[in-house]
């Protein structure tokens, strides 16, 4: 008979944990951190089909891969500083490329280069850099170390027999566990495996985007790209928003759009902003390695149930922004909850799903934003206003940096939204922003009659 | 190595990561490479604790507004990230259990301080010893020639152990 209510982990328990992404890797090193300190130890193994060392997306867990400033920070106070072969490059700044011009932008707050680019595979397909240490692989290294065990095997079915969850694979059991940790990002067959299993859980709703990496060479791209992430606002047909990545001799350039396909990277690479900064005599290479990855977009449906819990993209993740950071977030909750609570649906109730819900109302303030923002750059005087701003700000940070601040929380998700919101909504920048437009409307009247 | 891969700021030999006395509630953490607490004791400067890659440093910034007790500087090129203040504070309040590895360090560098402050009663009480010794001695003074010499030797003596405790408190004050 299952309680709502369990003990939680005790020593020598099972624990299952489905895909070896970050939400798996971290779940694994906090809960055995912790049980460390509770003088209990855990047999955790994580059933991992990819291996995070081959080339191209097989072996890739495509994402932009781009590492937070506050995620860099948040893992250097746990202890888990990023090597150089695993950050590709180390950003200080956004560029953004918008209809009004190009402004750069840096935090007012620390001058340092504070957020980490990287791959989460070997690296694309081709490439010969050598030394390359993918996120994932240095993650899942991390989580062997702290006393995981790794097997690189597809689970295609759960079944709760004798009150506990058992795992197969091609009709194989593998093993019953004491918790399973449902870990396996948005892939759609393993979602539809949970929900099978009639506990309420319904996977997260996703959108495509497309991925694609660039060669371009390492000197070009440290004096282009210089340590600075590229984002592209230029209302191109079907391509709402491009973001340039550097990384060593190649650039990841992630879109996001209506069903976007190899041919908007072509179309992106034509546009006459961004082929200033390709290399001389450049030509769009025929075959280069993409991906079609989906973003979480939307929470699943009640995230844990008795012996079960969903962390990382198969349950909440923070909106467009720093999903590997709410990876931190979810998998670090459920395994304090399983530790110091229990593992009963109503334990995970208590004391797991309040993180998932503070990133899920966030996400709402998140939406208001981006449509604020949507908005700002549909009306011309309000967007000139707002660039001009923007300019001005970055001459001198020291002396007022709102709407540089504001930018740089919401595209490096530093902040969360709802703090960016509260800022936003402060009287004297919004009167600044609207005489900043209103100017800018009467310059282009009064230059438009001469 | 790669610079493109280097996360934080890289200093260069001796220079300064945080100054004493300064206002400033930033934490950091070495990167790579070693950086020195110092202290200035006049024109001197004590070296109070040598840090390694992964430690942290400044978090007493974190608890209090009071200005740098020490200087940090970089020991040949050491390479460190800022941590920042008001973000970490937020973070904290949402998963207390980020300030643990903060605390577990603090609470090391008081067991240590523990200890020498032990080592520095135990000068004391031996110095004072020692100043009782001699005013006896003097009251029984009889060989004003070989007394005066072994009077001298006791006074450098005490004078050494005296500076060794002052630095002892240096230490304590700082850390
Ligand atoms: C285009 C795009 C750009 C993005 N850019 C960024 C970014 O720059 N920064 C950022 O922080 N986030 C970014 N994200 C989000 C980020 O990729 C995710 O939030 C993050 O990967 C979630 O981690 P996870 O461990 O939950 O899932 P995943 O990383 O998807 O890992 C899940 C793992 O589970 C394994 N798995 C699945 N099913 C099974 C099974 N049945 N058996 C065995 N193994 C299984 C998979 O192989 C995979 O390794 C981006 C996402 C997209 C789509």
């Amino acid at each position: 008979m299952k309680s709502a209510k369990n003990s939680p982990l005790k020593d020598g328990a099972r624990v299952a944990i489905i895909g070896g992404g970050p939400a798996g890797s971290f779940f694994s090193i906090f809960a055995s951190k912790l049980a460390k300190d509770l003088g209990r130890r855990l047999d955790i193994t994580i059933y991992e089909r990819k291996t995070f060392v081959n080339q191209g997306a097989a072996g890739c867990n495509m994402c932009a891969g781009v590492v937070s400033e506050s995620l860099v920070q948040l893992l250097a106070l746990e202890g888990i500083n990023l090597p150089p072969s695993v950050v590709q490059s180390g950003i200080e700044s956004y560029h953004f490329h918008t209809q009004n011009g190009n402004v750069r932008i840096k935090s007012s707050r620390l001058q340092q280069r504070g957020i980490a680019t990287i791959y989460r595979g070997g690296g694309p397909k081709g490439s010969i850099e050598k030394g390359i240490q993918s996120f994932d692989d240095f993650l899942l290294h991390k989580a062997v170390e702290c006393g995981a065990k790794v097997e690189h095997i597809i689970v295609d079915e759960i079944r709760m027999e004798r009150d506990k969850p058992v795992l197969y694979s091609r009709g194989k059991m593998l093993h019953d566990c004491d918790l399973l940790v449902g870990a396996s990002g948005v892939k759609a067959s393993t979602g539809e495996m949970y929900e099978k299993l009639g506990t309420g859980y319904k996977a997260p709703s996703i959108i495509k985007a497309m991925q694609s990496e660039i060669e371009m060479g390492n000197n070009w791209i440290s004096s282009q790209f210089a340590h600075s992430i590229h984002i592209f606002l230029l209302h191109i047909p079907r391509i709402k928003f491009v973001s340039i990545i550097p990384k060593g001799d190649f650039i990841t350039i992630s879109i996001l759009g209506k069903e976007p396909d190899a041919g908007c990277t072509k179309v992106f690479l034509s546009h006459p902003e961004m082929r200033k900064m390709l290399p001389p005599g450049f030509k769009i290479p025929e075959k280069f390695c993409h991906c079609f990855p989906k973003i979480n977009v939307g929470a699943a449906r009640k995230p844990f149930a008795h012996r079960l819990v969903f962390v990382g993209d198969a349950s909440s993740a923070r909106l467009y922004k720093d999903g590997i950071g709410s990876s931190y977030i979810t998998s670090k909750a459920a395994a304090h909850t399983a530790l110091l609570y229990g593992i009963g649906e109503e334990d995970f109730k208590e004391h797991y799903l309040p993180a998932c819900e503070t990133l899920n109302r966030d996400n709402l303030f998140g939406q208001f934003l981006f449509h604020v923002n949507d908005l700002i750059s549909t009306i011309s005087p309000l967007s000139r206003g707002y660039f001009k701003i923007i300019q001005q700000e970055q001459k001198n940070l020291q002396k007022d940096a709102h709407y540089s601040d504001i930018l740089w929380d919401m595209f490096t998700g530093s902040r969360f939204y709802k703090n960016i919101f509260i800022r936003a909504l402060n009287p004297l920048p919004i009167i600044r922003l609207l005489l900043a437009g209103s100017a800018s409307s009467l310059r282009k009247v009064f230059f438009s009659h001469q | 190595m790669p610079e493109e891969g280097l996360l934080g700021r890289i200093y260069k030999d001796d220079e300064i990561i945080v100054k004493e006395g300064m206002q400033s509630r930033t934490m950091y953490v070495v990167q790579s490479g070693k950086v020195k607490i110092v202290k200035s004791d006049g024109d001197k400067e004590i070296i109070l604790a040598v840090l390694n890659e992964g430690d942290i440093f400044g978090e007493m910034s974190l608890f209090d507004a009071s200005p740098r007790s020490a200087s940090v500087k970089a020991i040949g090129e050491a390479r460190v990230l800022a941590i920042e203040h008001e973000g970490l504070l937020k973070r904290i309040t949402m998963d207390p259990t980020l300030a643990f590895r903060i605390i577990k360090q603090m609470s090391q560098r008081i067991r240590n301080l523990n200890s020498k402050l032990s080592t520095a009663m135990r000068t004391i009480t031996q110095v004072n010893n020692k100043l009782l010794l001699l005013n006896s001695e003097n009251v029984t003074f009889r060989d004003r020639e070989t007394k005066s010499s072994h009077v001298i030797d006791n006074i450098a003596q005490i004078q050494k152990e005296l500076h060794k405790c002052n630095e002892l408190f240096i230490q304590n004050e700082s850390l």
